[in-house]
């Protein structure tokens, strides 16, 4: 596995790093040149056997710190912290760092400086500072080097632990503690190696650490852990902790640890940056204490994270739940068994009102970890709900064996019961029942999850009902749609084409289907019948009467000789199906076009109006009974039948009440006195235009276009003479929709 | 909305429904309700007073046609009286007076109930 994550890493490195190359490159080779400098600066003091010059010393002081700083940046890049685990951060820093001390190592045992009878050390002149020997120079370049960089990746690996949980004040705090290491290691410039420090250097020493105890209580990432992620990374702490120690933390003139005297060299090299390194390191150590003590104390609560993680879960599941409504089973279910899931019961189950049976008693719809018999068998469902007084949140039985409302015994494996209602819209619409295998089972943790399951479960079967209501409405919605369509073609298409005639009609309901009709029919090569009817009502049941009066009147008209005939035969045939309350009122009329007669009776029916060419308008008001108000001989001896002689111009109007009684916003009436006035005036019109003058009439009159009735018009006129001399044109049927 | 009301009033073994204001599909109920105690109450002596009565439509109509034979068998009627012209006319287009005892006054029609013509 180190091999593929090691090739997995450089490939994410190069990935990363090689937009930035430019500046990479540049940074590199400014930080190469400063290294270069500075073994310049050693090699010429030692060339000299001479300490160098004060401003040149200040000259490189200031390339070291350059360079070094140049090097934590370069450093800083190059990592690139992102995403990776706490462990993975901490064994990549105890790979690198032995690598790092390996070679520091190796190299301090190249090369021994010894000379008979002196005790030579490392190879510098412990007054002056000056290196010795050639080696000594190279072996202090090389160690430096690898001790700072350890140091400085110890550094930023802690901070990108420290810095999980970002805040102004733990960014602050940060800052502060390398600033303040920066500010101390500066204060030992002009220190000797080996020296011991002064007051001032303490103090800051003491600022410091301060600021390293602060930091070091930065702990958060341990709390996001598994149980397991926390043992290993425990393992790692430690193993680097010892390492810290064995490397950089050995003092000065210390044979032992990787880097023998390492400190030494580092000090020799450039006081400052050995101080630097040597705070890093007891930091490094602090806080592998601190963290070592933290993942330890909370290995045993490892296991409410990872439950407070997975009730987030949980809740994720119920809240996409919510969304998706189409499969109410699947829902209930899920429901059902969030409480378990979750962690928070041993077993779970959701209890509604039983649709098929139409009561409110309430059961078992979906149950988790216990079969809906064995609740039945434990307790009754819908006693408790019902117990569930109107105010409260829900209730627990802490002792389920005890309580008297419950039957069952310590050995049943129910030890505690919680019930939490579903509210959804202020209606109680079910309840939530969570048990617990032991007594006193439920905690407050508990409690409140179950409670934010039941308020979520509530809203996602409130929302999939109405969805359910919608898809239904939607359909209805349609069947009233087809509905309207096959009505409207149950009336006349076209009115029938006859000679010395012109004929126009229209039917609009007020819903999408009315009890509105209106239609023609061939009796012989001479006679055509015309009805209108009206069945009481509106809406669905009037258009299945209209339509059953249609079938009537289609098959009994040709057999009826006369009107009142055919209404009478009509009446007989509408007294088995007509409801006691529902009667249909209709005018029915013959034209006889050989004998220019037209034959009217009405059966309770809005009297058609006629006028005349010279003016004369007056309503056919015949005595008759609407049709299913008598089922006996009052309907046929009651019914007038009127004859009349056609003359040239003659018009007449059949309507129905929708058109005479339509009001106005002051609620006046329409009435028939207008609508015989509008006739009147456009009576020299042909039949279409009379029927488009009283729409026209009758929309002034009512200012909106809003009908509230139904609303059907005919108008037939009489010309007299066959229509090719007239008008040249064809009878047409005009559809107001 | 259409507002309509029964008011309940006796006169002897005649029990008078006094209707207000519109009688449509939306108010029918009422109605019903009305005569539908009536029937409990064993008063089927039923006189419909339409003084205060502004509107009918076939729905209102219909709920005289739903009772009247119930009523005539358990031996008593429906009369109605004192009805405006425009709603009179509505009556008269279907043919009602042939079927109900429709009078100008209340006493009218009350003396009906006393003295049923013959036919």
């Amino acid at each position: 596995m180190p091999d593929t994550s090691l090739e997995k890493t450089t490939q994410s490195v190069t990935k990363r790093l090689l937009p930035a190359r430019g500046s990479l490159i540049l940074n590199g080779i400014l930080v190469v040149s400063a290294w270069l400098a500075t073994m310049g600066f050693h090699f010429q003091q030692w060339s000299a056997q001479q300490p160098a010059s004060t401003t040149l010393f200040l000259l490189y002081a200031a390339v070291t710190t350059a360079g070094f700083g140049g090097w934590w940046f370069l450093l800083r890049q190059i990592q690139g912290f992102k995403d990776t685990s706490p462990a993975r951060k901490l064994w990549t820093l105890l790979v690198g760092g032995s690598v790092l001390m390996i070679v520091a190592g190796t190299v301090t045992r190249f090369g021994r400086i010894s000379a008979p009878g002196f005790d030579l050390g490392i190879g510098f002149d412990l007054d002056t500072g000056v290196a010795l020997t050639f080696p000594t120079i190279v072996k202090m370049g090389i160690v430096s080097l690898a001790m700072v960089t350890f140091g400085f990746l110890l550094l930023q690996r802690l901070r990108s632990l420290i810095l999980v949980k970002r805040s102004h004040s733990s960014e602050r705090n940060w800052k502060l503690l390398i600033g303040l290491m920066i500010a101390s290691s500066a204060t030992t410039f002009f220190m000797q190696p080996g020296a011991s420090q002064n007051d001032w250097q303490n103090v800051a020493m003491v600022i410091v650490a301060v600021f390293m105890v602060v930091n070091a209580f930065r702990l958060s990432w341990i709390v996001f852990l598994s149980f397991k992620e926390k043992l290993a990374t425990l393992g790692l702490i430690f193993l680097l902790g010892l390492f810290i120690l064995f490397s950089l933390g050995t003092g000065f003139e210390n044979s032992f640890g990787m880097v023998p005297r390492g400190l030494e060299y580092l000090e020799f090299y450039f006081m400052p940056l050995a101080t630097f390194t040597q705070q890093a390191a007891v930091f490094g150590m602090i806080y592998c204490v601190t963290s070592f003590l933290s993942l330890l104390f909370h290995l045993p609560t490892s296991g409410d994270y990872e439950q407070r993680a997975g009730e987030r879960a949980t809740m994720h599941t119920l809240a996409a739940l919510v969304g998706q409504v189409f499969d109410a089973d699947r829902l209930f279910a899920t429901i059902a068994a969030s409480p378990v899931e979750a962690g928070s019961a041993d077993a779970s189950w959701l209890v509604m009102p039983d649709p098929e049976t139409g009561t409110l008693r309430q059961h078992v719809v979906a149950a988790h970890n216990l079969s809906p018999d064995q609740i039945e068998l434990f307790m009754d469902c819908s006693e408790l709900v019902d117990a569930l007084s109107e105010d409260t949140d829900g209730f627990l039985i802490r002792e389920a064996a005890a309580d008297h409302r419950l039957n069952v015994r310590s050995s049943d494996g129910l030890g505690s019961l919680f019930v939490v209602p579903l509210v959804a819209r202020d209606e109680r619409i079910g309840a939530l029942f969570a048990s617990k295998s032991v007594v006193n089972g439920f905690e407050r943790d508990d409690i409140e999850t179950i409670s934010i399951f039941a308020a979520q479960a509530s809203v996602a079967i409130d929302n999939a009902r109405l969805f359910e209501q919608q898809v239904e409405k939607e359909r209805l919605s349609r069947e009233l749609s087809i509905a309207r369509e096959v009505q409207r073609k149950l009336l006349p298409q076209q009115a029938p084409n006859l000679r010395g005639t012109s004929m126009a009609a229209s039917s609009v309901p007020a819903q999408e289907v009315g009890g509105d009709y209106y239609d023609f029919v061939k009796l012989d090569d001479d006679r055509y019948g015309v009805i209108i009817g009206d069945v009481s009502g509106k809406g669905t049941s009037a258009a299945f009467y209209m339509a059953e009066m249609q079938g009537i009147f289609q098959s009994v008209s040709r057999l009826a000789s006369s009107p009142s005939e055919f209404l009478h035969h009509a009446n007989l045939a509408l007294a088995q199906s007509l409801d006691r309350n529902v009667f249909i009122s209709a005018i029915y009329g013959i034209l006889d076009l050989k004998k220019e007669t037209f034959t009217i009776a009405r059966a309770g029916h809005c009297p058609a109006a006629t006028v005349r060419l010279g003016g004369e308008s007056r309503l056919i008001r015949t005595p008759g009974l609407g049709l299913g108000l008598d089922r006996g001989d009052l309907f046929r001896k009651s019914l007038v039948e009127e004859h009349i002689d056609l003359a040239p111009g003659d018009v007449f109007v059949l309507y129905t009440d929708g058109v005479v009684e339509s009001r106005d916003v002051s609620g006046e009436e329409y009435g028939y006195d207008r609508l015989l006035a509008i006739v009147d005036e456009y009576r020299h019109d042909d039949a279409e235009g009379i029927h488009a003058a009283v729409l026209r009439d009758l929309r002034r009159f009512l200012g909106a276009e809003d009908y509230d009735d139904d609303m059907t018009l005919v108008v037939l006129k009489w010309h007299g003479l066959p229509l090719e001399v007239l008008t040249g044109t064809e009878c047409v049927l005009i559809e107001s929709h | 909305m259409s507002n309509f009301s029964v008011g309940f009033r006796s006169s002897g073994a005649v029990q008078i429904l006094d209707l207000q204001g519109e009688l449509d599909a939306h108010t029918a109920a009422e109605l019903e309700a009305a005569i539908q105690k009536c029937q409990k109450d064993n008063r089927v002596h039923i006189l419909v007073n339409g003084a205060n009565l502004m509107y009918i439509s076939s729905a209102g109509l219909g709920v005289f046609m739903a009772y009247i034979e119930e009523v005539r068998e358990s031996g008593g009627d429906i009369k109605i009286a004192a009805l405006q012209p425009k709603v009179y006319n509505v009556f008269d287009l279907l043919g009602f007076p042939m079927l109900f005892d429709i009078v100008e006054t209340e006493e009218g029609a009350v003396d009906k109930f006393s003295s049923p013509s013959a036919d």
